[in-house]
């Protein structure tokens, strides 16, 4: 694969952002972006920077075009490298893309207006057939000047692929900063990485977040108090969570279901780990395992008939599927002798999971209708696979000169993003459905 | 100071040293932040004897593969609050029977002490398989306990997984020193 553009940061932007935000300012995990694998035959487009876009609090066209870039799907144009810079449609020569190679170009422009909003107008426009693809305008307030932008990458994205962009979509993942008071902390960031917001802290691991499928609510594990693990439903929007189990042993590995109303969990309170269902209105325990291995890591899929999960029942972890019905189980990986962790895309065709070769942890890609098996990642210690809403990536955990990073790559392999952290360790990330 | 003692010895040993001023392995300062470790223990049977012949000092190199088996890990008394486990294992050590037997003599003895056997896993593999599988770790501690006569009720277990590392670094060694049960008494620490 060839290596497109070696560094890409939003550093700059993601601070200003934080700067500008009201979050306590200590221990925060800042996330960055670089693309450090593009496809070769990404698509060349032209972000011209948007008039007046400088002069707002953020940058729209600068956001637009790092977006676009990440995905590996376009190959972006340097605003330095272009010959002229229009700003409205009526300015625009396509001559002047044309000869850059480029096959689209976006122009548009930022203006604050009286009652200290802005407006924000763009075009897309096909350098080839010199034509019109999309215009838009919106009228955002400062503060939503980034979610603007992001709208805007997931309409190009989605004019130009056909596929639901997920830039306005955002990661929530575990951070752990040794020495810190309170070490462990659950946050959630925008798809970029910006806009860091830390839900819990604690001096007691946290583990296994999982959202709601309406993005409204998540699920994790929490050791905080008395040191043991307890699984809590935290609405994101009021900030209220409960406790909805705290039983003897294991508390594990909450997965909404896709209905929203029940989580599969692991819990070990009949002498071994096994994964149930919790009815999140009734409070109802389905068990649906039985076997003296460990049955853990359950994830649905999208029918909510089924479950993916990894159990030891053959030796090592395997992935099998459970027919939450007739409780009854298959294997599905048959591929190394250590596979586990799985999730499955939005259309239930690919499973992602950890597979083991020659002592070490890549993420996996199963084609559940083909039967085929590729291994996407080269780094190492790979784990926590979760697919975006829109299954054209994959971001997962691993290490980086020591530490946990999040990476992320596409379904196909062909596409490498590392989101290295600037303090203390990021894990267990897992991409929200579209918001 | 870390004495060193052949299993052999540790029979002998283990009531004396008990005794003696204790010296708490460097991996139990960090098991847990809300039971800060204490540096000196108050005698609980003080005992007029002559200085104790000094133990052999093992001549087995300590290794990765032989760590959690190591006789340098085992004082044969309560002192010894960690207990490792080989790759993959759940199995107890043979080397580490003396102390176990010590904290089982230790519970029987003082009903009000409450032991929590805090299961550990290395970094590597999946987080909720290795919460798994560091909860069978403190099941054979607990097992074994229980068969020595030790009271259910006097023992609680959990299990971390490999999100409480003992050592931070990545190498064969640091998982060696991660795969551990932690004895963390609760109420009556010896």
């Amino acid at each position: 694969m060839m290596r497109v553009n070696k560094i890409r940061s939003i550093a700059a932007r993601a601070t200003a952002v934080m700067a500008l935000s009201m979050l306590a300012l200590a221990a925060r995990a800042e996330l960055l972006i670089q693309i450090t694998e593009g496809r070769v035959d990404a698509v060349p487009i032209a972000v011209v920077p948007f008039g007046g876009a400088a002069n707002a609090p953020e940058n729209v066209s600068d956001i637009v075009r790092a977006d676009l870039h990440r995905s590996g799907q376009f190959k972006t144009l340097e605003p330095g490298d272009m010959l002229s810079r229009p700003t409205s449609a009526d300015q625009l020569s396509y001559r002047d893309f044309r000869v850059l190679d480029q096959e689209y170009v976006v122009v548009g422009s930022v203006k604050a207006t009286e009652t200290g909003a802005y407006e924000v107008r763009y075009g897309l426009y096909d350098v080839a057939r010199e034509k019109e693809l999309l215009t838009e305008s919106y009228r955002p307030p400062a503060s939503q000047l980034r979610d603007v932008a992001h709208a805007i990458s997931d309409r190009i994205y989605e004019e130009l692929t056909g596929i639901q962009g997920a830039f306005s979509t955002k990661i929530l993942y575990v951070t752990h900063n040794r020495g810190a008071d309170r070490p462990y902390q659950l946050q959630y960031a925008d798809a970029d990485g910006a806009r860091v917001h830390t839900i819990v802290r604690s001096r007691e691991p946290i583990m296994s977040p999982s959202w709601s499928p309406d993005g409204s609510k998540i699920a994790y594990v929490s050791f905080e108090g008395n040191g043991l693990p307890k699984i809590y439903v935290h609405d994101l929007g009021s900030a209220e969570r409960r406790v909805v189990a705290q039983y003897k042993g294991i508390n594990g590995a909450p997965a909404w279901a896709p209905d929203g109303q029940k989580l599969a969990i692991t819990l070990s309170k009949d002498g071994n780990p096994e994964i149930y269902t919790l009815d999140l209105n009734s409070g109802a325990l389905e068990r649906l395992t039985n076997h003296y291995g460990i049955d853990t890591e359950p994830r649905w899929m999208p029918d909510g008939d089924h479950l993916m999960f990894t159990s030891s029942r053959s030796g090592g972890p395997q992935i099998y599927e459970l027919n939450v019905h007739d409780k009854s189980t298959r294997r599905v990986s048959f591929e190394g002798a250590y596979n586990a962790r799985p999730d499955v895309t939005p259309d239930g065709r690919y499973l992602v999971y950890v597979h083991r070769r020659n002592g070490s942890f890549h993420v996996g890609v199963q084609d559940l209708q083909r039967g085929t098996f590729d291994i996407v990642t080269q780094t190492n210690m790979d784990e926590s696979p979760s697919v975006a809403p829109n299954g054209s990536m994959i971001i997962y955990g691993t290490q980086h000169r020591g530490t946990g990073v999040l990476q992320a790559v596409s379904i196909d392999g062909r596409v490498k993003v590392e989101l290295p952290s600037k303090e203390g360790e990021v894990r267990e990330p897992a991409w929200s459905p579209f918001l | 100071m870390r004495s060193f003692i052949n299993p052999f010895f540790a029979v002998i040993l283990a009531g004396l040293l008990a005794a003696c001023s204790s010296t708490p392995s460097e991996e139990d300062t960090s098991s847990t932040d809300t039971m800060p470790q204490e540096t000196q223990t108050t005698p609980t049977q003080p005992v007029e004897r002559p200085e104790p012949a000094k133990p052999e000092t093992s001549s087995i190199p300590l290794t990765a593969d032989n760590f959690h088996n190591h006789p340098s890990n085992y004082d044969g008394t309560t002192d010894t609050r960690v207990i490792y486990f080989a790759f993959d294992s759940n199995t107890v050590p043979a080397a580490a029977f003396e102390t176990l037997r010590a904290h089982a003599k230790y519970l029987k003895e003082n009903p009000n002490a409450k032991v929590r056997l805090e299961g550990h896993a290395d970094e590597r593999g999946t987080r909720e398989y290795n919460v798994a599988l560091s909860e069978r770790r403190s099941e054979a501690v607990e097992k074994f306990l229980r068969v020595q006569g030790v009271s259910a009720s006097q023992i609680n277990t959990v299990a971390y997984g490999e999100e409480k590392p003992a050592a931070f670094g990545h190498s064969e060694m640091d998982w060696a020193k991660n795969r551990r049960v932690v004895l963390n008494y609760t109420a009556g620490r010896p």
